[in-house]
C-alpha cells in the first residue's frame, strides 16, 4: 500500500535578502547571494524546494589574529598576514560569500582607525568579487566609529554591516541606511528579543529586506541545543506569519566552535579524543550542520575543511526529492 | 480667502478661513500653552467656545460633556465662522482627562452600625460602691456593671487587675471601659478587657482604630473613628525595611543572615518604626494619643506580616514555598512592639500563600471582585505585582515581583506620591520640551508613580526613546544626555526643582520600569491562558497601587502596563489593601469574608509556570513585542 506522505502547508514567507551588489546594481561584485525565501522547514523538500539554499561565508581577518587556534593559522599560511590574499584564498576554498572582522586595535595595540578599517574593507573588496560582510570589533563605540567610515566608503556595495545588538544598533542602522548596506542584528538566544530587535531597527526606516538575524548560538556541547530550538521556533513564527520573524539567519559556528577547548587544545586531553586537527574540524562541522539544518540562511566559518564539508552537507540535504 | 472674526476673550481679531484657533489666540496676544505640541495629544490647550462653532478636527481629549459645555481643543478647532472664545486661567486648565481615573472615595460603609458589627465596645459605667453589706470584689463589682451593658463575661489581664482597684477609686466608680468583645479565632470567649479609665467620657468622643497596610515599598496607616466609621487621618511612608532590601526575597535573606548571627529583628524594628512613626503623625492631625488605639486591623504580604511578627520566613523562600502562618491568631499592642495601647487587639489579616498574602485578600474585599458576575481582573500595581482574575464564582491569582519601581522607589528621581512629586508630563513633539503637572507645588522634587509611567509613555511617543526604552541621544535637544548614570532625559533643570538639582530619568531607571511593567502584564496573561480565556473576556479591570489619586489609564496601556480595553473598563482604586484592611477593621463580617475569599482563591505559582518567562521576555518592550495586543497604541507607534 502506498503511503501518502502528509504535506503541511503555511500561512507566512521568509523574506528574500540579497548581499552584494553588481556593477548594474551601483556596486562591483561579479555576483550577489540571495537568502530566504522559504515557505516551509528546512529541506523539506517533498513540500517545497527551498528557492535559496544555506550559504557558507568565511571568516577573515584584517590582520593575522593572535588569538586564532594555530591549527587556521597553519592552514591559511601566509594568506592571513594579508586580508586580499585570504579573500582570495577563501574565495578558492568555496566561500559562497566573505565576513571581514576587524579587530579592536592594530598589531601595535593603538585602536584600529578607520582609515585602516577603510582600507582592509576596500582591499578584500578589490581582491575578491564576493558580496561582504563586516563585523565591527564588537565594542559599542569602535564598532560605530569604524561601520560608520566603512559603510560611506563602499557605498553602494550592499555590504551587510555588523552587529547590531539592542543597546547599539543607531548608529550602524543608520549607516547601513545612508549608504545603501544591509545589517546583521544578533540577539541572545530568544525569540522576543530577537523580534525586539527587528522592531527597533525597521522602525529606524531599514526595510526588513536589509536585516538578517543572528539569534546566537553555542558550539556542539555548549548550548547548541537551546540555540538550535530557539531557531527552530523563530522559523516556525516566521511560517505561522509573524512578520518580524521573516528574515533570513545568520549564525557564526566557526568563531563558537573554535572556542571550545575539544578545539583549542591539543595536548594533555585524553588519548579517547584523538585526533586533534580532526577533532577541531568535526567540532566545527557538526555545530554548522545542525545549524543548517534548523533554519540557519548564512553559516559562518573558519576552517577551509569545514567549508567543504557544509557544502557537501548542504548539496545532499538539497537534493530534490526526483532526484533522490 | 475669507475673513472671520475671532474675539479671544474681549479682544476681536480677523483670520482667515481654515485658522486654528491657537493662532487665532495668538494674534490677540494671548498664547495658550500647547505642551504635546499642537497634536491634539494632550488636551491641556481647551477652551471654551462662548459663541459661535468651530470645527473641531480632534475631540479625543475632550468628554461629550466637555463638547456639549463648549469646551474645544485650541489646536484642533479649525475657524469656519466668527466665533467668541474664552480662554481659561492656567489652574482651570490645569483640568483633569477623562483617561485620568481618580481613586475612589473613601466612603463609610453604608448603614455602618458599631452596635452590631464592630467588635471593640466602649462603656461608660457606674458601680455600686462597696460597703460593710456588699463585700463583693472589685472584678465583680465590674462584672456586674458589664453585664447591664450586655457584655455577659469579660477577662482581664495582670497588669490591668493590678490598676483595677485604684481606677475604680480614683474615678469614685465611674469608670469607662473599651472591651473586644468577639475575637475571630475564639468567637465564645468572653470579652476581653482593653481599656479601663476612671471617669466617663463624652459618648461621642471618638474610639480610635488603625487599618495598616504593610507594603514591601509603602506603609499606609489609616486612622478611623470605630464609632462612625470615619477615617480621619490617611497617611503614608516608605517602608524602612527598604534599606535591607528592595524586595522580598533580599529582605527575606537578610532577616534569615542576620538572625544566623544572633541579630534577630532588625527587619521587625525597622518596619515597627515606621508604623510607629505613621501612628504618630497621624494621631497628631486629630490631637490624639497613639495610645488611644484601641484596635489594628493590618494587611500586607505574607513576607511582610512573617517580619513584623519576628517569625522567620526562609521558608517563604524556599521550594516548596511555605509560609510558617497564614492566619495569625488575635494579638495584643504589647506583644506586636505596636505603640497603640498595649492590651489594644491586632488583628493580622489573613493570607492564601506565600506570596499571595492578606493584602490581596484585602484588597479583593475592597475591590467587590467576590461578588460580580462580570469576569474581573484586578491588578494591584506594587512591588509584588499580585493580579486576581474572577468573579463571584472562580477566582484565580499569582504574583510576580515586579519590583517599587512604580512607587517610586529604586528610580534615581523616584518619590512617593507626596508633595513635589510629579505626577503627570506631557512632551512637546517638536521641541521635546516637558510640560508638568506637580502635587500640591510649584517646584518638582521628584517624580512618582504616574508621573513615570505618563513619562514613559511620552517619551515613547515623541521618540525620546525607542520601544525597547533606549534614549535616543542624537535628538536635537540637551535634555537628552549622558549623565553620571548613563543616557537621560531632564525632566525639569535644577532652577525649576525645590532642591536646585535636576530631575531627570536615566536608561537605568527605564530599564526597572520596562521589567516592573512587564511582570506585571505577563502575570495577567499568564492568568488569562491558565484559565483558557482571552484577556479581553474580562469585562471590568481594577486598578489598585500606590499612584496618589489618580492614574492616566491611557499612558498605561501606551507603555503595556495595562491590557489595551476601552478606558471606561478601568476603575481605578487606589491602596486596594488598607481598604480592605479598614473593612475589616470596622465589621466583623467583613473580616469573616475576607478568610473566605483565601480559602477559595486558587493560587498559580509562578516560578513553576513555564509560561512566564517567555510571556515577560514578550512584554519587554514598549508597549509588547506583540504590538498586534495593543492596537490603540499601534498607530501612535508605528514609524
Amino acid at each position: 500500500m502506498p503511503v501518502e506522505i502528509p504535506k503541511d502547508s503555511w500561512e507566512g514567507t521568509v523574506r528574500t535578502v540579497t548581499l552584494g551588489a553588481t556593477s548594474a546594481e551601483g556596486g562591483t561584485r561579479s555576483r550577489t547571494i540571495t537568502v530566504g525565501g522559504q515557505k516551509t522547514l528546512p529541506f523539506m523538500n517533498f513540500e517545497q524546494t527551498a528557492p535559496n539554499r544555506p550559504v557558507v561565508a568565511v571568516e577573515i581577518k584584517e590582520r593575522r589574529p593572535t588569538d586564532w587556534s594555530p591549527l587556521l593559522l597553519d592552514v591559511w599560511g601566509d594568506a592571513a598576514n594579508d586580508p586580499a590574499a585570504w579573500a582570495k584564498q577563501a574565495e578558492a576554498v568555496g566561500a559562497d560569500l566573505l565576513v571581514l572582522a576587524l579587530t579592536l586595535t592594530d598589531a601595535d595595540g593603538a585602536p584600529t582607525t578607520p582609515q585602516a578599517a577603510v582600507a582592509a574593507t576596500k582591499a578584500v573588496l578589490g581582491a575578491s568579487a564576493l558580496p561582504l560582510i563586516v563585523f565591527g570589533p564588537g565594542q559599542a563605540e569602535a564598532d560605530n566609529e569604524l561601520l560608520l567610515a566603512v559603510a560611506e566608503a563602499t557605498k553602494g556595495e550592499r555590504l551587510a554591516l555588523g552587529i547590531c545588538e539592542d543597546k547599539n544598533y543607531r548608529t550602524i542602522v543608520a549607516a547601513a541606511l545612508a549608504n545603501d548596506h544591509c545589517v546583521t542584528a544578533r540577539t541572545p538566544m530568544d525569540v522576543n528579543l530577537a523580534k525586539q530587535l527587528n522592531i527597533l531597527i525597521h522602525d529606524m526606516g531599514l526595510p526588513l529586506d536589509r536585516i538578517l538575524m543572528d539569534p546566537t548560538t553555542g558550539a556542539l556541547g555548549y548550548g547548541i541545543e537551546y540555540g538550535y530550538s530557539v531557531m527552530e521556533r523563530l522559523r516556525l513564527a516566521a511560517l505561522q506569519g509573524d512578520a518580524m520573524t521573516q528574515l533570513p539567519m545568520l549564525v557564526t559556528p566557526g568563531f563558537e566552535a573554535w572556542k571550545t577547548k575539544e578545539s583549542k587544545v591539543g595536548q594533555d586531553v585524553p588519548e579517547a579524543w584523538g585526533d586533534w586537527a580532526e577533532r577541531a574540524i568535526n567540532w566545527e562541522t557538526l555545530t554548522a550542520v545542525a545549524l543548517v539544518e534548523s533554519g540557519a540562511d548564512i553559516v559562518v566559518l573558519r576552517h577551509p575543511e569545514s567549508v567543504r564539508r557544509i557544502h557537501k552537507a548542504i548539496d545532499e540535504l538539497t537534493i530534490s526529492p526526483e532526484m533522490a | 480667502m475669507a475673513d472671520h472674526t475671532v474675539t479671544v476673550g474681549t479682544q476681536p481679531v480677523q483670520v482667515p478661513t481654515g485658522s486654528l484657533l491657537v493662532e487665532a489666540a495668538h494674534r490677540a496676544g494671548v498664547d495658550i500653552q500647547q505642551p504635546c505640541g499642537g497634536q491634539g495629544r494632550c488636551g491641556r490647550c481647551a477652551v471654551l467656545v462662548t459663541e459661535g462653532t468651530v470645527r473641531r478636527r480632534s475631540t479625543l481629549r475632550l468628554s461629550a460633556d466637555d463638547i456639549a459645555a463648549g469646551y474645544a481643543l485650541a489646536c484642533q478647532s479649525v475657524v469656519e465662522g466668527d466665533v467668541s472664545i474664552t480662554v481659561l486661567p492656567q489652574e482651570k486648565i490645569e483640568r483633569r482627562l477623562k483617561t485620568d481615573l481618580t481613586a475612589a472615595e473613601v466612603k463609610v460603609p453604608a448603614g455602618y452600625d458599631p452596635q452590631a458589627v464592630q467588635t471593640v465596645r466602649r462603656v461608660a459605667l457606674t458601680l455600686a460602691p462597696p460597703n460593710m453589706d456588699d463585700q463583693r470584689d472589685d472584678w465583680s463589682r465590674l462584672l456586674t456593671a458589664l453585664r447591664a451593658e450586655g457584655i455577659e463575661a469579660a477577662r482581664a489581664s495582670l497588669a490591668q487587675l493590678r490598676q483595677l482597684g485604684r481606677t475604680l477609686r480614683e474615678g469614685d466608680w465611674q469608670v469607662t471601659a473599651v472591651l473586644d468583645t468577639e475575637a475571630w479565632d475564639c468567637p465564645d470567649c468572653p470579652a476581653r478587657l482593653i481599656d479601663l479609665k476612671p471617669d466617663h467620657v463624652a459618648a461621642d468622643a471618638p474610639l480610635w482604630g488603625v487599618a495598616v497596610d504593610i507594603g514591601t515599598t509603602t506603609v499606609t496607616l489609616w486612622l478611623v473613628n470605630l464609632l462612625t466609621g470615619e477615617v480621619r487621618a490617611q497617611v503614608a511612608e516608605y517602608n524602612r525595611q527598604i534599606e535591607r532590601g528592595e524586595d522580598v526575597i533580599s529582605r527575606i535573606i537578610y532577616a534569615t543572615k542576620n538572625s544566623r548571627n544572633g541579630d534577630h529583628g532588625q527587619l521587625r524594628d525597622l518596619v515597627l518604626e515606621t508604623i510607629n512613626g505613621l501612628l504618630e503623625t497621624a494621631c497628631k492631625r486629630v490631637l490624639a494619643q497613639p495610645t488611644d488605639v484601641m484596635k489594628a486591623t493590618i494587611s500586607g504580604n505574607s513576607t511582610m506580616m512573617h517580619l513584623l511578627l519576628d517569625i522567620p520566613a526562609e521558608s517563604i523562600r524556599l521550594s516548596p514555598f511555605v509560609t510558617a502562618v497564614n492566619d495569625v491568631p488575635t494579638l495584643t499592642g504589647r506583644e506586636v512592639g505596636l505603640n497603640i495601647h498595649p492590651d489594644a487587639t491586632v488583628d493580622c489579616l489573613p493570607g492564601v500563600a506565600s506570596y499571595v498574602g492578606a493584602d490581596i485578600t484585602a484588597g479583593v474585599l475592597s475591590s467587590g471582585l467576590e461578588d460580580v458576575e462580570a469576569v474581573t481582573l484586578f491588578i494591584d500595581i506594587g512591588t509584588n505585582g499580585e493580579t486576581v482574575l474572577g468573579n463571584n464564582e472562580w477566582l484565580i491569582t499569582c504574583a510576580c515581583s515586579a519590583g517599587p519601581a512604580f512607587e517610586g522607589s529604586g528610580v534615581i528621581n523616584g518619590m512617593r506620591a507626596t508633595s513635589g512629586a510629579i505626577e503627570e508630563v506631557w512632551i512637546n513633539s517638536d521641541t521635546y520640551e516637558p510640560t508638568y503637572r506637580v502635587i500640591f507645588s510649584d517646584k518638582p522634587v521628584g517624580i512618582c508613580g504616574s508621573g513615570l509611567i505618563a513619562l514613559m509613555a511620552e517619551m515613547l511617543l515623541t521618540g525620546v526613546i525607542d520601544k525597547g526604552g533606549n534614549i535616543n541621544l542624537t535628538l536635537p535637544t540637551p535634555r537628552v544626555r549622558t549623565g553620571e548614570h548613563g543616557p537621560e532625559y531632564v525632566v525639569a533643570w535644577g532652577s525649576e526643582t525645590a532642591h536646585g538639582r535636576d530631575i531627570a530619568i536615566t536608561r537605568v531607571d527605564i530599564d526597572n520600569l520596562i521589567r516592573a511593567k512587564a511582570a506585571i502584564y505577563a502575570g495577567f496573561t499568564v492568568l488569562a491562558e491558565r484559565m483558557g480565556i482571552p484577556l479581553e473576556t474580562a469585562e471590568q479591570v481594577l486598578v489598585g497601587g500606590s499612584f496618589g489619586k489618580y492614574i492616566n489609564v491611557e499612558k498605561a496601556v501606551e507603555i503595556g502596563l495595562l491590557p489595551d480595553m476601552p478606558w471606561e473598563h478601568f476603575h481605578f482604586l487606589g491602596n486596594t489593601s488598607v481598604r480592605g484592611a479598614y473593612l475589616g477593621l470596622l465589621d466583623k463580617q467583613a473580616r469573616a469574608q475576607i478568610r473566605a475569599i483565601a480559602s477559595r482563591m486558587t493560587y498559580i505559582e509562578l516560578s513553576a509556570d513555564n509560561t512566564f518567562y517567555e510571556a515577560f521576555t514578550s512584554a519587554l518592550f514598549l508597549p509588547h513585542t506583540d504590538l498586534s495586543r495593543f492596537p490603540s497604541v499601534q498607530p501612535a507607534v508605528t514609524t
